[in-house]
């Protein structure tokens, strides 16, 4: 399959991402094959795009080393207290039964995300070519409706942009072609990113041959980040004195 | 408590004061027309008070809002202007050409009552105060509705995400805008000038305060449903209510100020002055101290309504990951 590419230069653009440039640059992907279509028309929330981006995590080879959450700091110059990407860990159990088991966390680039549906601007909205949800930082006003919406708790306000900020797959990465920091830190090779959309890729191949979950799935937000062995448990979960404790690893050090 | 929430002190002063806005302004327009389609009704006096006192809260409520912005905190001081470069169905920006067309028809309307204003005739004036009150008794109820819609329309906020949310915030704002009116005439009560005019406050002051039971009776009754059906579930919805229920961080604020204070206090106060003019037909008098006190109670617990739900519906979400 031929792969459009189009590539813009200069378009260095981090968390300053304008929607022109969205538009102007294709969002490409030479990772997996696929055509890409340049769409201009109206961004529909629930509109199937093309290549719907997405990662699978394999919880099973990840250490929770957190390499992942400081190459997100360090790609993003994520301002210190808010998190893009971060990793919680799940202890349970009473000795000798144990268990700590690690989560990685980022946004899921749902496919119905409640995040645009609420935003009154139009800042944050779900690209037709990629799937990638992403928020205009010269657009959005901060008004903090879609931190409250995400069922994910993946949203903080940006204080030097004061913007609503999170993971955006690394759009400036993904459309050169590159897999996200994340991916391409990972020392377990834990992180999987290609097209969900595709049957051919990698990815769709290992989701379709294992046992996969997402989270929060009750919330229908139809998340695009898949789990290999995530341990689901929660400290809301604990019953008859059983021991479960979540460390978030970030300012708010509760799930919400 | 609000610290590290996402809507903290700003928003919540802005739901209370817009709400008692569009409260006081939907409710003494709906008694003017009563008072009958001529100019001046029985029951412009009171109208008055509403017309005056409603933008001003409203007003400074969005004032507030502004303030909360990440982009106006960070220095992008009229960033909040893109919300009116679009139209979209997302509650807030419904909601905020919704209350941009109520801020200024309520200006307008408020000129209308002013004697003698300058750049209008008298007889365009009542004219144009008539239509006015038709016009902006349905705006007034979508501002107090939509209050209630945006926090309601998010499954992960399960405390928020309930039918009948918006419907207790329209009850209580009525509630606040009635008792908003009574305190600014009890406060600042002009001159009567004849015998007539003192029965005409009573009269006009005797149907707000009856109105004002019933709505209070049913914004209980709304209050017990809303917890009632939340208790009743599993999972999500029934964690997040069991913050203001017995145990709960949030009870004794909810119900010391919330129900008793706010809602069951005044209520029965006001039924004692109420109920002998109802059932026996004598006057209804009610001592000035008692007019200040009950709406002042009111709108407490209106502040406090809004209070409790704006924190508990940020401190749960769903259960479980
Ligand atoms: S995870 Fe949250 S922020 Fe990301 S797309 Fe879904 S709803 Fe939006
Ligand atoms: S904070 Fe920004 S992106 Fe989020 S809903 Fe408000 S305007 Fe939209």
């Amino acid at each position: 399959m031929d792969a459009e590419v189009k590539m813009k230069n200069g378009d260095e653009g981090k968390s300053a991402l304008s929607r022109r440039d969205f538009f102007g640059a294709a969002g490409a992907a030479t990772l997996t094959a696929g055509a890409v279509a340049l769409s201009n028309t109206a961004d529909a929330v629930t509109a199937k795009s093309k290549i719907q981006y997405g990662m699978l995590i394999d919880t099973r080879r990840c250490s929770g080393c957190q390499a992942c959450s400081v190459a997100c700091k360090a790609e993003f110059d994520v301002p210190l207290g808010a998190t893009r990407s971060w990793v919680e860990y799940v202890e349970k159990g009473t000795y000798p039964d144990v268990s700590r088991n690690f989560l990685p966390r980022l946004c899921n680039h749902c496919s119905e995300p409640l995040c645009v549906s609420v935003c009154p601007t139009g800042a944050t909205y779900k690209r037709k070519e990629d799937g990638i949800v992403v928020t205009d930082s010269d657009v959005c006003i901060g008004c903090k409706y879609c931190l409250q919406a995400c069922p994910y708790d993946a949203r903080f306000i940006n204080h030097k942009t004061g913007s609503a900020d999170k993971c955006d797959f690394c759009l400036h990465r993904v459309s050169q072609g590159v897999v996200p920091a994340c991916v391409n830190t990972c020392e377990g090779r834990a992180r999987i990113f290609g097209d969900i959309n595709d049957p051919n890729s990698e990815i769709s191949r290992l989701i379709a041959s294992n046992p996969v979950t997402v989270l929060r799935k009750g919330q229908g937000t139809k998340p695009n980040v898949y789990y290999i062995a995530a341990d689901h448990a929660d400290e809301t979960d604990a019953t008859n004195g059983q021991y479960i404790n979540v460390t978030t690893h970030r300012e708010q050090a509760e799930r919400r | 408590m609000t610290e590290g929430l996402n809507w903290g002190l700003p928003v919540i002063w802005y739901l209370f004061l817009a709400g008692m806005g569009a409260g006081a302004l939907t409710a003494s327009a709906s008694l003017f027309l009563r008072g009958g389609s001529v100019a001046r009704g029985m029951h412009v006096e009171i109208a008055r008070y509403g017309a005056f006192i409603a933008p001003i809260p409203v007003m400074v409520g969005s004032l507030l809002l502004i303030f909360e912005l990440g982009s106006f905190e960070a220095g992008h001081w009229f960033r909040w202007i893109n919300l009116y470069l679009v139209i979209n169905l997302s509650p807030m920006s419904i909601g905020t050409w919704l209350l941009t067309f109520f801020i200024g028809l309520s200006v307008v309307y408020a000129y209308t009552f002013i004697h003698n204003a300058p750049g209008i005739t008298n007889e365009q004036r009542y004219s144009l105060r008539i239509f006015l009150s038709w016009v902006i008794i349905p705006f007034g109820i979508g501002v107090a509705v939509y209050t209630g819609v945006l926090l309601g329309a998010m499954p992960s906020r399960p405390f928020w995400n309930s039918p009948i949310l918006a419907m207790l915030f329209v009850v209580s704002s009525l509630s606040t805008g009635i008792a908003a009116v009574l305190l600014a005439r009890a406060l600042f009560p002009g001159k009567q000038s004849n015998d007539e005019a003192a029965e005409q406050y009573h009269q006009s002051g005797y149907i707000f305060a009856a109105s004002d039971v019933m709505l209070i009776g049913f914004e209980l009754l709304i209050l017990f449903l809303f917890l009632m059906f939340a208790h009743l579930t599993v999972g999500d919805v029934k964690q997040a209510v069991s913050v203001v229920l017995p145990g709960g961080s949030l009870a004794s604020m909810f119900f010391i100020w919330v129900v008793l204070v706010g809602l069951l206090v005044p209520a029965l106060i006001e039924l004692y002055y109420v109920v002998p003019k109802l059932l026996y037909h004598k006057a209804f008098a009610i001592p000035r101290g008692i007019e200040i006190i009950v709406p002042a109670a009111i709108l407490t617990g209106g502040f406090m309504l809004r209070y409790v739900v704006v924190i508990a519906g940020q401190i749960t979400g769903p259960v479980g990951i």
